[in-house]
């Protein structure tokens, strides 16, 4: 919105003449162009400033603690329990892709206290030293996580990170829209056929989509050959006409409106649209296989709240705070202790807690290495295509 | 002059844009009192979405960051900006050419390019982003809009007063505020009026610059907007139109009663 | 009278402006070029040049600019500047006509009214008048219930997500800037001159031609800035409109920034683009010069 004042300046050349004072008097006065004296709007401003000034803190600074999640992973509600606890401040703000944690928390000028960055995006944090080592000492609620999910290669001994939700990445559809032969969809070619043109949803993550086609080729999601990722980058390319929109925020929603027919996505989003449609729509794990993610809780480099954030890292792992979150955003928790508080619906929909044989189908996105910068390289051609 | 016929053609033709400009708006804010959560099916009429802005903590600490950057933005950039007005009003001098194009800059530059390279400059002096960061970056292409427009309403102005007041004995800091400063106010008045406006609604800057805790209010929306079309937004923004209505209006009818 | 007097009194008043703009406009705007000519890291940052005359020689600074000329980045930067000159030709022909009404024919009564009608979308968030359009496009929009309710289509429009979509709110969001620089014109403009036109007999089409038009033309100028430069520099609608999908020289931008973290190549298409502009805008003024318009700036 800088152009308002471009208008102004553009106008300039229009000020010479006095002939049109009719209008400045009027509504003119808004129209960019130099007006009369209206003192009273001095007074208004003054008057922004004054209650800005006087908004802000008198007494010592609160105790603050600065969140960065995903969208969707945590309830209003418990950040209102956990203010309401600890007397902590909580400031939450929200991303899509593991990819912008690295943006952010790379470019060093950014203190959050908390993040929760997927398994292998850890494996990229901490050998650059922008986690903290984390003291299990202070977090007596570390001891309700499910062993399974600890000790993980990304994170050996969990020194850096707590598990926090997990999940798997498949594909959503309308059963009523996506009609046989392709019905019931099990492979991700459904998401590459051109009968759906323009009713298809990827997700906005280089990982993710770069994941769908490798296993259709019949590769691993964590393929480092360089030919075969141009391979699946063509893919891609070739896909992209089918496309309706790449969305990792509000694919569930688009889904259940009616804008796609098929969305690849997450399945706790999915899985809450799945449960809402009455039948219509599904959520399905492709028998190519699909991705299991682990997210994790971890503290930044550039921390200024430490305490705060362990204090935060503690709440979230006891066994009604985790349930409550998982009730709230239908993701699996890695808290054993919680899962006899968790809605039972929930806990029983296969999609959400998925049988062992579906997640022995699944594989863990791993960091490639120096591959990272040709696979960003690829994913910026594909978006731009 | 323009015959019967054009006019009337004329006329429909505003309506059509009336009708274009207002229609989006008119359907966002009645469908804010729908009761239906997912689809634009009328289901009844509610207040319950502006009931959970109200519980809304984020939203409301985002309106009040949104109101301090504007109001110091305003405040910095009319202290700045309104002497460089002055001096580009006068004369010739060495640097009035450089002055002129390194204010015009940061107008014309793409918002993007701005917004980039100032989360370079604090990423390489390791400045933290925070709510300052927002003001400093606002401050930046505030300044060029009020001291281009301040000088905008001093070039249409007679050199003779200053000289008078001078030859009636006044010295340097009476003139200034006697006839200078009376003389450029509509148009710092103005101008900090569209700075205020500008920082206030600046999405594509402000994205790059923001600090931690610093989520201004368009930042706020924009995030809503990703995580999908939900009534809360439709509260929002009718929210929104009505404070700036509110304001225009009265501004408006202040304005008449003053002149 | 010296020119030293004249500095002196000057160079106070000046200060504040040149150090504010100095440290953080201008050196940002250099720091950034210099990192066009850098290589990002396996992971993002910058790499460091252990031998510069060597990564001088070899021309390796100049790779991220070489490769912004690969084919699909021409692409979206044609992409891009269609899309600016249809928004701006779009807001001429829709602004014209009512800033001409607005102007020269409304009944005076009404016509703060009108006029206020149009200030208040000028004043109003970009952000929410893009959102309108999401409200309204969707496949359960409004617009489509509409449409199907009435029976006027069996199957909803796919309006969301969609070239057309940017297209609207492109011009949705612009437009008031291109009606007021019009109409602030317009209404400057002498109607005498008009009268002496036809008394003179002039026909309606020469009328316009050669009075109105000329005389609105720094109006036009104006308006053709505002709406043309953010245009072209524009992500916010792309993104929310076009899904993420059709990327425009702005989206492309942000993203090297905010996700593929590669600062270098961001800043170098930075630099094209904001080279673009300032060579467009100078080739504008001095075009409008030569045909004795006002300078637009």
């Amino acid at each position: 919105m800088k152009k308002g004042q471009q208008g102004q300046q553009g106008h300039q050349g229009l000020q010479g003449r006095q002939g049109h004072q009719r209008y400045r008097r009027g509504w003119g006065f808004f129209v960019p162009a130099v007006s009369e004296v209206p003192v009273v709007l001095i007074v208004l401003l003054a008057a922004a400033v004054l209650v800005t000034a006087c908004g802000g803190n008198t007494g010592p600074a609160p105790k603050v603690v600065n969140i960065y999640i995903w969208t969707n992973y945590l309830p209003q509600e418990v950040v209102n329990e956990f203010e309401r606890r600890t007397g902590i401040h909580a400031n939450v703000d929200t991303y899509d892709s593991n990819e912008a944690v690295l943006a952010k928390l790379q470019s060093g000028v950014a203190d959050y206290d908390v993040a929760v960055p997927s398994d292998y995006m850890l494996k990229i944090l901490i050998p650059q030293g922008l986690v903290r080592p984390l003291d299990h000492g202070r977090l007596p609620h570390l001891k309700n996580l499910d062993p399974r999910f600890l000790n993980q290669q990304y994170d050996p001994g969990n020194g850096h990170s707590v598990p926090y939700l997990w999940g798997t990445t498949g594909i959503g559809y309308d059963k009523t829209k996506v009609q046989a032969p392709v019905a019931p969809v099990d492979s991700w070619a459904a998401l590459f056929d051109p009968r759906h043109a323009g009713r298809i949803l990827m997700l906005d993550d280089q990982r993710e989509v770069f994941g769908a086609a490798l296993r259709l080729m019949g590769r691993s999601i964590n393929e480092k050959d360089p030919a075969i990722l141009r391979r699946a980058a063509e893919m891609l390319k070739k896909q992209k006409p089918l496309v309706r929109t790449f969305n990792s925020s509000d694919f569930a929603n688009l889904l259940a409106a009616g804008d796609v027919d098929l969305s690849q996505g997450y399945n706790g989003e999915l899985a809450e649209a799945v449960a809402r449609s009455a039948g219509r729509l599904a959520y399905v794990i492709p028998k190519e296989g699909g991705t299991l993610w682990i997210d994790n809780l971890a503290i930044p480099k550039g921390a200024r709240n430490v305490d705060a954030a362990y204090a935060f890292l503690d709440f979230v792992m006891q066994p009604e705070i985790a349930a409550k979150i998982v009730n709230h955003v239908h993701y699996a928790c890695a808290n054993q202790a919680a899962l006899p508080l968790i809605d039972g619906k929930i806990k029983n929909d296969p999609s959400i807690y998925p049988p062992q044989e579906v997640l022995n189908r699944c594989e863990l996105i791993e960091d490639l290495g120096e591959t990272t910068q040709l696979v960003d390289r690829l994913w910026t051609e594909v978006k731009a295509q | 002059m323009t015959g019967r016929g054009p006019r009337r053609l004329l006329a429909a033709h505003t309506a059509l844009v009336y009708l274009f400009l207002y229609a989006p708006i008119a359907i966002l804010v009645v469908f804010s009192f729908n009761a239906a959560r997912q689809t634009a099916f009328w289901q009844g009429f509610t207040l319950d979405w502006y009931r959970r802005l109200l519980d809304d903590g984020l939203l409301l600490r985002a309106v009040r960051n949104s109101l301090e950057v504007a109001g110091i933005t305003t405040a910095a950039a009319v202290v700045l900006g309104t002497p460089a007005a002055l001096a580009l009003a006068r004369p010739a001098f060495r640097g009035k050419g450089a002055t002129q194009a390194l204010l015009y800059l940061p107008v014309i530059i793409p918002e993007v390019v701005l917004g980039a390279a100032l989360v370079t400059f604090f990423g390489a002096v390791e400045l933290r982003l925070s709510l300052a960061t927002v003001v400093i970056a606002h401050v930046v292409f505030s300044v060029s809009y009020v001291a281009l427009v301040v000088r905008a309403r001093l070039a249409g102005l007679d050199p003779a007063l200053e000289e008078a007041a001078r030859d009636l004995g006044a010295g340097p800091f009476e003139t200034f505020r006697r006839v200078t400063l009376p003389l450029a106010l509509p148009g710092i008045v103005a101008s900090a009026l569209l700075v205020f406006t500008l920082s206030i609604d600046d999405y594509v800057i402000t994205s790059f610059v923001a600090g931690v805790g610093a989520t201004t209010l368009p930042l706020h929306i924009y995030s809503m907007l990703k995580v999908g079309v939900t009534p809360e937004v439709n509260a929002v923004s009718t929210l929104l139109l009505a404070v700036t209505i509110v304001l225009i209006v009265a501004a408006h009818r202040l304005l008449q009663k003053e002149l | 009278m010296p020119s030293s007097s004249k500095a002196s009194r000057t160079v106070p008043l000046l200060l504040p402006t040149w150090l504010v703009l100095g440290v953080f406009f201008l050196v940002p705007l250099i720091l950034m070029l210099g990192i066009s000519f850098a290589e990002r890291g396996i992971y993002g940052g910058l790499r460091s040049i252990p031998n510069l005359g060597e990564y001088l020689r070899s021309g390796a600074f100049l790779a991220n600019y070489a490769r912004s000329l690969d084919g699909i980045f021409l692409k979206i930067g044609w992409r891009s500047l269609w899309m600016a000159v249809a928004t701006t030709i779009l807001c001429i022909v829709v602004s014209f006509p009512i800033a001409y009404y607005l102007a020269l024919l409304a009944p005076r009564r009404w016509k703060g009214l009108l006029l206020g009608l149009v200030v208040v979308p000028f004043w109003t968030s970009f952000l929410i008048r893009t959102y309108a359009w999401m409200f309204i496009l969707r496949s359960e929009g409004l617009l489509n219930l509409v449409l199907v309710g009435s029976g006027l289509l069996r199957h909803p429009l796919e309006l969301l997500y969609t070239q057309t979509a940017v297209m609207i709110g492109l011009v949705y969001g612009e437009l008031p800037f291109m009606i007021l620089p019009l109409f602030a014109s317009l209404e400057k403009l002498d109607r005498s001159l008009l009268e002496a036109a036809s008394d003179l007999g002039a026909g309606r089409v020469q009328t316009f031609r050669r009075v109105t038009l000329p005389l609105t033309l720094p109006g036009l100028a104006a308006g053709i800035v505002l709406v043309f430069i953010p245009s072209l520099g524009q992500f916010v609608v792309s993104d929310l409109l076009g899904g993420a999908r059709s990327m425009l020289l702005g989206n492309l931008i942000q993203n090297q920034f905010a996700v593929a973290r590669n600062q270098p190549f961001g800043a170098a298409l930075a630099f094209e683009l904001t080279t673009a502009v300032l060579l467009l805008l100078l080739g504008y003024a001095a075009l409008a010069r030569r045909r004795g318009g006002e300078d637009p700036l």
